[in-house]
C-alpha cells in the first residue's frame, strides 16, 4: 500500500509499465512534497513522459500504485484531473484560433468566469509577451511564439500540482528565464507543487528543490542537487582540451586505472576521477608520449549535469 | 453537462475555423446536383408518385441531398479527433477535468449541429423549388427528428471507424469508400418503390433511407413502404451506433 500523507503531493510505489515486450518502466518509486519544484530528469526515452502520463492518469500502469494529491491513480482519475495542470511535451494548440481565443477558450474549458479570464489573459499575455501576437491566428505563429502561448495558457487555471514535459523547449533564453521565474514565483506564492521534466541540467539546478534521474525506466538517483553532488563527491571533474582529439586519446584515457569515466564533449574531454590531482601527471604523460599536445586542464566540481552523467553510466552512486 | 458545453463550443468555434472553407465548398455539389442535375432530370422523369403523392422529381431530390449533406457532415466526427490529436488538443483535453465519454459526446454533438445547419442551408438553397408547399409545425418536427438521428448515426459510425483505424488517412479512405455506395443504394435518388429488388433490401438496411422518407413524409406528407418502420427504427439504429461508438472511442490511444 503507498502512504497518503497530507504532506506529499505524489507517490509512486513499484510502478512498471509495458508495451508487450518493452518495459517503458520498470520499478519505479519515489515521492514529490507538496510545494516543492521536483525535476524529474533522464535522456531521451527514458520513461520520463511516459511517468506523466501515468501520473496525469493518461494511461494505466501495468503493475504498481501511485497516488496525486492524495487521490489513486486507477480508481480517484477525475479528481485528480480536476485538480492538475498540464504542459505536455508535444506543441498543443487551438490551431484556428487567434492568440486571445486560445487563451479564453482554455479558460472556458476548466470552467474560468468571463471577467476572471479576461484578467487572466491579460496578465499572461503581459507576462509571457504574447501582446504583439494576441490577434494572431496560431497557425501563423513561431514555433517558440506557439511554446509561449501553450505554456501561458496553462496558467489560465487554478491548480495544486502542475505537470511541465519539457516546457523550454523551442523557448529563447529570455523568455525561458522568464517562465522558470513564474514557475518558481507560482510554487512560492501560491504554493503549488511543480513536477518538472527536462534534459537541460541548468533549468534542473536553477529551478528544482529536488530532483530524480530516470534511465531505460528506473531511477538511478534522487534527492537535492547537494545531496547528489555529496552522494557523487568522490568523482571530481578533470577537463582537458586535447589538440588532435580523436578516439585514440579516448581510449587512452579510459584505460587509466584511476579513471572512473571519460566523456567526449565537442571541445573538451571530461575525465571523472577520485583523485585528479595525482592522476593529471599520469595522463598528461600517457598523451605526450602518445604525441598530443594537451592545450588546457583544469580541475573543477561536479555540475549537476557531471552527476547526471555518472549516475546514468553507472546505473547509481556509488 | 457545463463541462460538455464547454467542449461543445470549443469545438464548434475550432470547427468553424477548420472547415469555413471547407463548409462552403460543401455547399457547391448540392446546389450542383439540385439545379443541375435535379431540375435537367426533372424534364426527363417528371414527377414522382408514391402512394398517391405526387411531387416533382426535383422536389424529392432536393430532400435526399440534404440528407447527403447532412452524412458527409457527421463523417467528420472521427476527423475532428483525429485533427485534435494532430494539434496535440487530444491528450490536453483528456489531461483535463473532463470524462472520456464527455469529450467523445461532444464531437458527436457537434456534428449534429453542424449536420442540422448545413442541411437547413441546402433546403434555404432549394427553397424556390419548394414554393406552394404547405408546411405543418407537425411537419417541421418529423424534418428535424430525422435530421437529428441521421446526423446522430453517422456522427456515431464515424467515431466508430475512427476508433478502430490509425491514421486520418485512413479514416478518410474508409469513409470515401463507404460513403457513395450508402447513398446509391437509399431512397436519396430515387424511391425505394421503384429499386430492383436486390437493391431494395440492401437500401433497408440503410438508415439514411428511413431519415430521408420520414423527413419527406414531413415535408410533402409523401408516405413510403417504410414510414411507419422508420420512426422506430431510425433511433434505435442511432442508439446502438452511438453505443458502439463510445464503448470502441475509448479504445482510442494518445
Amino acid at each position: 500500500m503507498v502512504r497518503s500523507l497530507s504532506s506529499v503531493a505524489i507517490v509512486l510505489a513499484n510502478i512498471t509499465k509495458e508495451y508487450g515486450q518493452l518495459k517503458a518502466l520498470d520499478g519505479v518509486s519515489f515521492e514529490v512534497k507538496k510545494g516543492e519544484i521536483f525535476g524529474f530528469i533522464g535522456p531521451n526515452g527514458a520513461g520520463k513522459t511516459t511517468t506523466i502520463r501515468i501520473l496525469t492518469t493518461l494511461l494505466t500502469p501495468s503493475s504498481g500504485e501511485a497516488k496525486v494529491l492524495g487521490y489513486d491513480i486507477r480508481k480517484d482519475s477525475d479528481e485528480i484531473r480536476r485538480r492538475i495542470g498540464y504542459v505536455q511535451q508535444q506543441p498543443s494548440t487551438e490551431f484556428f484560433m487567434t492568440v486571445k481565443e486560445n487563451l479564453d477558450t482554455y479558460g472556458r474549458l476548466w470552467g474560468v468566469e468571463k471577467e476572471e479570464r479576461r484578467k487572466r489573459a491579460e496578465f499572461l499575455a503581459e507576462k509571457f509577451g504574447l501582446n504583439e501576437i494576441l490577434n494572431k491566428g496560431a497557425v501563423e505563429l513561431s514555433i517558440g511564439e506557439r511554446r509561449r502561448l501553450q505554456v501561458a495558457r496553462e496558467f489560465m487555471h487554478d491548480m495544486e500540482l502542475l505537470f511541465l514535459d519539457e516546457p523550454s523547449t523551442g523557448l529563447d533564453p529570455i523568455v525561458k528565464r522568464t517562465l522558470l521565474d513564474f514557475i518558481k514565483e507560482r510554487a512560492k506564492s501560491d504554493g503549488v507543487t511543480v513536477f518538472f521534466t527536462t534534459h537541460i541540467m541548468s533549468e534542473a539546478e536553477y529551478l528544482c528543490d529536488r530532483i530524480a534521474i530516470i534511465d531505460k525506466g528506473k531511477i538511478v538517483a534522487c534527492g537535492s542537487v547537494e545531496e547528489l553532488r555529496r552522494k557523487f563527491h568522490s568523482e571530481t571533474v578533470l577537463v582537458l582540451t586535447v589538440e588532435g582529439k580523436d578516439e585514440k586519446v579516448i581510449r587512452l584515457l579510459e584505460s587509466v586505472r584511476e579513471v572512473d569515466a571519460v566523456l567526449d564533449d565537442d571541445t573538451s574531454i571530461r575525465i571523472f576521477t577520485n583523485d585528479p590531482y595525482s592522476q593529471t601527471p599520469r595522463i598528461l604523460s600517457i598523451l605526450l608520449k602518445e604525441g598530443y599536445h594537451v592545450t588546457e586542464m583544469r580541475v573543477r566540481e561536479p555540475t549537476l549535469e557531471d552527476v547526471f552523467v555518472q549516475a546514468i553510466k553507472k546505473g547509481g552512486p556509488k | 453537462m457545463s463541462r460538455l458545453l464547454s467542449l461543445l463550443l470549443r469545438d464548434l468555434k475550432s470547427s468553424v475555423g477548420l472547415s469555413w472553407h471547407l463548409l462552403a465548398s460543401q455547399l457547391v455539389m448540392p446546389i450542383v446536383y439540385i439545379f443541375i442535375l435535379g431540375l435537367t432530370l426533372n424534364r426527363v422523369i417528371g414527377n414522382v408518385t408514391v402512394n398517391g403523392t405526387t411531387i416533382s422529381y426535383v422536389q424529392f431530390l432536393a430532400v435526399g441531398v440534404a440528407f447527403s449533406q447532412l452524412m458527409l457532415g457527421a463523417s467528420y466526427a472521427g476527423a475532428m479527433i483525429f485533427f485534435d490529436k494532430r494539434m496535440g488538443m487530444f491528450e490536453q483535453i483528456l489531461a483535463g477535468p473532463f470524462k472520456r465519454y464527455e469529450y467523445f459526446a461532444s464531437k458527436i454533438l457537434s456534428v449534429i449541429l453542424q449536420g442540422l445547419l448545413g442541411s437547413f442551408l441546402v433546403l434555404i438553397i432549394a427553397s424556390p423549388l419548394l414554393i406552394g408547399l404547405s408546411l405543418q409545425p407537425v411537419g417541421i418536427l418529423y424534418v428535424l427528428y430525422s435530421l437529428f438521428f441521421a446526423s446522430l448515426f453517422f456522427g456515431s459510425l464515424s467515431l466508430l471507424i475512427s476508433a478502430h483505424v490509425k491514421t486520418d488517412q485512413a479514416l478518410n479512405v474508409v469513409f470515401n469508400s463507404i460513403l457513395p455506395p450508402l447513398t446509391f443504394v437509399s431512397s436519396i435518388f430515387y424511391p425505394l418503390e421503384i429499386m430492383p429488388d436486390v437493391i431494395k433490401a440492401i437500401a433497408l438496411a440503410n438508415p439514411l433511407t428511413y431519415a430521408a422518407d420520414v423527413a419527406r413524409f414531413g415535408l410533402f406528407g409523401m408516405s413510403s413502404v417504410t414510414f411507419p418502420y422508420a420512426l422506430f427504427l431510425l433511433p434505435l439504429l442511432s442508439t446502438i451506433s452511438l453505443a458502439l461508438a463510445m464503448r470502441a472511442a475509448y479504445r482510442i490511444s494518445l
